[in-house]
């Protein structure tokens, strides 16, 4: 077996039992290093859990930070006003953001390419000023945590990261698994046959509209999860903080930094981006707020102008259709 | 033989343009029957009303004695009939043997059952060789294909081909002819739009004429090359002399 066919078989399941790991050896505990691994694995969750729309649907979607808003409110809502455990908010919240993801979407799916993008800046926009005035979820200020006690039970940990890391991971895992499964289904193929010509679908028995909702749905839900383990480890939520552009562009530049509508695109792009941001956040805050993503944006224009097949593009040495057909076709040959 | 689509009236308008004017004739199963016509006679459009991509203007299309008129066209292929696209449309970031697979799930959404109807597929339309080649980048031969190879996954019980063999070499069209034949064999009827005469006439046992959006005559090959509406409309002269001088030798 060469070693292309090995890693698409066995490469993701022992990936996960390495990071699964991590723990027991002594790297994760209560450091900065923690917080860096626990940012990686939710910030690749998020991105892939964008890239199931965006990258193998096609449909380019700044509206992400909604449904990883509305996750977010979920949790902090059962927590700070429902007083419970958060996780009947987790549940309500990656529902409804799956239900909002498609009463938005229904009628941004009408519009082509670009304007499809631009109809879903204008989303987060109004959900935006929604929640900065809907007193019920706390307002402009937003949603303030209490001292919880630490524990599975209320996903809380107040020193040690470890119960923080292993849940990121096991949010990594199921929206990584999720997108395995998919992308080697029959929906997965519907939806880069979606992709790649809208009518040719059709003429083949596609519903394509249906094929794009769902993909939304499933997206958005998994990007609600995402809001709700950042709720979690933030100990509060405001709009800005979830629902903005900002926020938005994170789940989209990463995706096409890694490689867009790729399994290890996500992961590879959250990668070089985080620790990047994470460690040079204390220089560029010197230099005045918003440097950092001056220079990130500056990355991803330089990236799609040379290599828009984004790092496993370079890995690979392809151009973004090569490297998605090439990473499809060793997959394939490893599923079989 | 029953006829498995029936056209009746059917018009098809764009804003002051009559490009379908009452067109009406039936495709019998399990036969080949040509649509020609010169340039802009209206035959993409009325493939287009019959897949589901256009709604007539007026009249009806009834496939299997179903109504289709109307239908979107991913509904029309659930039905059973398929078609291929004039310019061809590959899904280019899929592989050849990928795009056949995605019209093989419709009939077989298991995976084991339809990855064996995209190898049967891929075979029966030569393109084995090319099976994990990226869609996009083969020859327009390979590519049109292709087009048939992935409307044949559907597995339909009719085939609807807008000119398959159209800017072919004269290799690549012979390999086209034997895999319309292999679709006969396998009992699809197939309604193909062409207007290369020398692919068509041999293997269609039907030939509908279209000329201004208008049929002007339906018949066997031999009768319509011979008909005057036709050959003023369409063949001109030197066609109907050569097809005698053939059919002498
Ligand atoms: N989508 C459309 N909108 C407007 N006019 C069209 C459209 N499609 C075709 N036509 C016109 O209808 C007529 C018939 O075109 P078409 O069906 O493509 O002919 P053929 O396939 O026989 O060459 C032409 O005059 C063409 O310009
Ligand atoms: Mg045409």
């Amino acid at each position: 077996m060469d070693i292309r066919k090995f890693l698409s078989k066995y490469g993701w399941p022992l990936l996960l039992a390495a990071l699964a790991a991590l723990p027991l050896v002594g790297l994760v505990g209560p450091g900065f290093s923690s917080h860096v691994l626990i940012t990686i694995l939710l910030t690749a969750a998020m991105a892939q859990a964008w890239n199931l729309i965006g990258g193998y649907g096609g449909q380019v979607s700044f509206g992400h930070s909604v449904f990883f808003g509305i996750g977010a409110y979920g949790a902090a809502f059962a927590v700070c006003v429902g007083k419970t455990t958060p996780w009947p908010g987790v549940i309500v919240g990656a529902l409804l953001a799956a239900v909002t993801a498609v009463i938005v979407s229904y009628p941004c799916f009408k519009l082509k390419g670009h304007y499809f993008a631009i109809a879903t800046f204008a989303v987060v926009e109004i959900f935006n000023r929604v929640f900065m005035i809907w007193d019920w979820v706390g307002g402009a200020v937003g949603l303030d945590y209490t001292i919880l006690e630490d524990g599975w039970r209320n996903f809380t940990w107040s020193v040690d990261k470890r119960g923080y890391y292993l849940g990121a991971l096991a949010l990594f895992a199921l929206v990584f698994t999720v997108t395995r499964v998919i992308e080697r289904s029959r929906f997965g193929y519907y939806l880069r046959a979606v992709r790649e010509g809208q009518e040719t679908a059709e003429s083949l028995g596609v519903n394509s509209t249906g094929v794009k909702l769902t993909a939304m749905a499933l997206s958005a839900f998994l990007a609600a999860l995402c809001g709700a383990f950042f709720a979690q480890y933030n100990f509060r939520v405001d709009p800005p903080m979830v629902m903005s552009l900002d926020m938005s562009m994170k789940f989209v530049l990463v995706a096409i930094l890694g490689g867009i509508g790729t399994f290890w695109g996500p992961l590879l792009g959250a990668l070089v981006l985080i620790p990047l941001q994470e460690y040079s956040r204390a220089y560029l805050a010197k230099l005045g707020s918003g440097v950092d993503l001056i220079i990130f944006g500056l990355i991803i224009i330089l990236m799609m102008v040379y290599q828009p097949g984004g790092i496993l593009g370079i890995l690979t040495g392809t151009k973004a259709r090569k490297a998605r057909l090439r990473a499809r076709l060793a997959a394939e040959g490893g599923a079989k | 033989m029953s006829a498995i689509l029936q056209v009746e009236g059917v018009s098809m308008k764009f804003g002051a343009l009559l490009a379908n004017k009452d067109v009406s004739f039936d495709v019998e199963e399990g036969a080949i029957v040509g649509l020609i016509g010169p340039n802009g006679a209206g035959k993409t459009t009325l493939f287009n009303c019959v897949a589901g991509f256009y709604k007539p203007s007026a009249g009806s299309i009834r496939f299997r004695g179903e109504e289709i008129a109307g239908l979107p066209s991913y509904k029309v292929a659930r039905k059973g009939l398929a078609r291929t696209f004039q310019v061809v449309r590959p899904l280019k970031e899929m592989s050849v043997f990928e795009n056949i697979l995605v019209g093989a799930y419709l009939g077989h959404p298991d995976n084991k059952h339809a990855r064996e109807v995209a190898e049967e597929c891929l075979e029966t339309c030569f393109l084995q060789d090319w099976r994990d080649w990226p869609a996009g980048d083969m020859t327009i031969g390979n590519k049109k294909r292709l087009e048939v190879a992935r409307a044949l996954a559907t597995s339909p019980r009719m085939i609807l081909l807008d000119e398959a063999v159209a800017g072919l070499t004269s290799t690549e069209v012979r390999e086209m002819v034997e895999v319309i034949k292999r679709l006969k064999a396998n009992g699809l009827t197939v309604l193909m739009v062409e207007h290369i005469m020398e692919a068509i006439m041999p293997i269609a046992d039907k030939i509908v004429v279209l000329a201004s959006g208008e049929k002007i005559a339906e018949g066997a090959p031999k009768d319509i090359v011979r008909d005057p509406k036709v050959i003023t409309a369409y063949l001109g002269k030197k066609y109907a002399e050569a097809m005698d001088k053939g059919a002498g030798a």
